[in-house]
């Protein structure tokens, strides 16, 4: 038996909240490019502030999907969402510059391809399957460029692919000590992941409002960001890192005490050490 | 090569000993937040008029947030590891680090699940937050932590292809469905419901209507922890640490047979034997304890 999942209208209008997460993210992954531009790493972190827009889309997304009662629990959309997008991520981490962009595009593709199978294939035949498939990929392709640009200070396939070493004089590519040679990718998919499902699915239940579940998103975005700006400490200078940490930090701050009011003003009651209150007829 | 078969045999020892300490304190955590199939019943409760001081943690399920705790701590020792850090130190870093991440979303799931049931009017209990959050942040710890060495053991002594974190996504999936497979049984179907027949299932009327009294006073999770860590959690532990050591005895043992294919062909074995041992377990309780007289009882 599982719980009912129940969905509050009001809020921001989903179409709008996706337009500010398209915008956010992409226009927080390419601030990255000052990197490049400028020649120093301090700019990494607005990698992942992309994606914590990204996942604050997503996390409204997942809410809408699993309004239709999915037949499975609301972390298996987290993880549809990044196993798809990490594919769409890859790939597009092949077209340079233009690969935030690409990230997108294939990851709205990607998804599109996977929901058709699951609405029309398999015949789920739920009304916005495809297009909230299609939105999670490349949520999970977003955040996952962030995440990654983030921690490598790069959003291109050689810089997190591949790290150059001298050896002996002569130098030569390391595969093993690289984002993706290290695995580290696994870490930054399941950060993502539990992080996109987290909002909707602690909050869900009757009395569960907009504006509380998407500031727990964005929580736990920023905790993710904050573990993200501890692996740069493999990757990058002690003054980018320095500067991650700190804005993570921040972030997660602020959002968490924003969290516990937000909790305080929707519970029923705040109780300390009080014995069970008996609701009435028991 | 005697030598080091010898040493690999030793690797798995430990591994699988660290295993089975792992299993344990997975399922104690996890019972402690009402973590995996227990969670829909505690969730459901105060829906149909039973408000309860149960911690609810709401994550995600065992293996996906197990999944997350071990990689987040492998991925972390593997950087550290990456600039020099002794290893141990960059283990212990990485678990703890790891477990400060846990605590956050369990404080964050209990909040927003039980502020989503104000409409049913199930308070937040605070106490319940500060006084359960130290005790399964402490379990997390030495799941993720020996999680996270035993993959450390495997990569760098056993020579395992895979990197840290990779290794840390498999088993921390692995404990998670261990753990919740195993263990879960004991505080999910029985404990929430010792009010009921013994073995007849959840009857739809009953569902909600766990046990909220303890044997003095309220019953809370700690409860539930020490209950786990008599039943539940050694079974995890048994289960986890069997499934490491056998895995890695079989690859140390038989690898060079057949270029690998030796492995295979005892895992294969190993697999009809559970098989066997399984099927008779079952029978054997179906017979001396089953089976279900009515249909009515068993209707869940």
């Amino acid at each position: 038996m599982t719980a009912q999942i129940t969905v509050t209208e009001g809020g921001i209008p989903h179409n709008t909240l996706m337009i500010y997460g398209i915008i956010g993210s992409l226009v927080g992954i390419y601030l990255t490019y000052l990197n490049t531009v400028t020649g120093t790493q301090l700019f990494s972190f607005f990698g992942g502030l992309g994606a914590i827009a990204a996942l604050v889309w997503g996390s409204d997304t997942i809410k809408r999907l699993c309004s239709y009662g999915i037949g499975t629990g609301v972390p298996s959309a987290g993880m549809l969402s990044f196993g798809s997008g990490v594919i769409a991520m890859l790939l597009a981490t092949k077209f340079g510059i233009a690969s935030p962009v690409l990230a997108l595009v294939l990851g709205l593709l990607i998804g599109a391809i996977l929901g058709y199978i699951a609405n029309n294939i398999l015949a789920m035949k739920i009304p916005v399957m495809i297009q909230s498939i299609a939105e999670l990929a490349a949520v999970g392709a977003l955040v996952m460029i962030g995440f990654t640009a983030m921690a490598t200070g790069s959003f291109t396939f050689s810089p997190i692919s591949a790290i150059p070493v001298t050896v002996l004089g002569a130098s030569a590519s390391a595969f093993s000590t690289s984002l993706i040679g290290g695995g580290l990718i696994a870490a930054i998919f399941m950060l993502g992941s539990i992080a996109l499902q987290h909002g909707f699915n602690a909050c869900l239940g009757p009395s569960e409002k907009q504006d509380r579940t998407l500031t727990l998103t964005a929580e736990v975005g920023f905790l993710s960001m904050l573990m993200i700006a501890i692996f740069s400490f493999a990757f990058l200078g002690m003054g980018a890192f320095i500067v991650s940490i700190i804005i993570s930090v921040i972030g997660w701050y602020y959002t968490y005490s924003q969290y516990i009011t937000l909790s305080k003003r929707d519970a029923a009651a705040w109780l300390d050490s009080k014995p069970i209150v008996e609701a009435e007829g028991h | 090569m005697v030598e080091n078969i010898v040493f690999g045999i030793g690797i798995t020892a430990l591994a699988g000993a660290l295993a089975a300490v792992a299993g344990a304190a997975e399922d104690t955590e996890s019972d402690i937040g009402s973590q995996g199939d227990p969670n829909s019943q505690v969730q459901l409760a105060p829906q149909m008029g039973f408000i309860h001081r149960i911690f609810n943690k709401a994550v995600a399920g065992e293996p996906p947030a197990y999944g997350l705790w071990c990689t987040l701590g492998a991925g972390l020792a593997w950087a550290f590891l990456a600039k020099d850090v002794n290893p141990v130190l960059a283990l212990i870093l990485g678990a703890t680090i790891a477990t400060f991440v846990q605590g956050v979303y369990a404080t964050s799931g209990y909040l927003g699940r039980t502020a989503s049931l104000a409409k049913f009017g199930q308070p937040v209990y605070i106490d319940i937050l500060k006084s359960m959050l130290s005790v399964t942040m402490a379990h997390a710890f030495v799941a993720i932590f020996t999680t996270v060495a035993m993959c450390y053991l495997m990569n760098a002594s056993l020579g395992h292809p895979f990197p840290l974190p990779l290794l840390g996504l498999v088993w921390g999936i692995a404990l998670g469905a261990a753990g919740s497979a195993t263990g879960n049984p004991f505080y999910g179907k029985e404990r929430q419901y010792q009010n009921q027949k013994f073995g007849a299932g959840v009857p739809i009327s009953a569902s909600g209507n766990i046990v909220r009294y303890a044997e003095a006073g309220q019953r809370n999770s700690l409860d539930n922890g020490w209950f786990s860590s008599k039943l539940g959690g050694p079974a995890s532990g048994v289960c986890f640490g069997l499934i490491v050591f056998l895995e890695l005895w079989r690859t140390v043992l038989f690898e060079h047979i057949g270029a690998g294919w030796g492995a295979i062909i005892v895992g294969l074995a190993m697999i009809l034997v559970f098989v066997v041992i399984d099927r008779w377990v079952e029978v054997y309780a179906r017979k001396n304890y089953g089976p279900y007289t009515s249909a009515e009882e068993a209707s869940s």
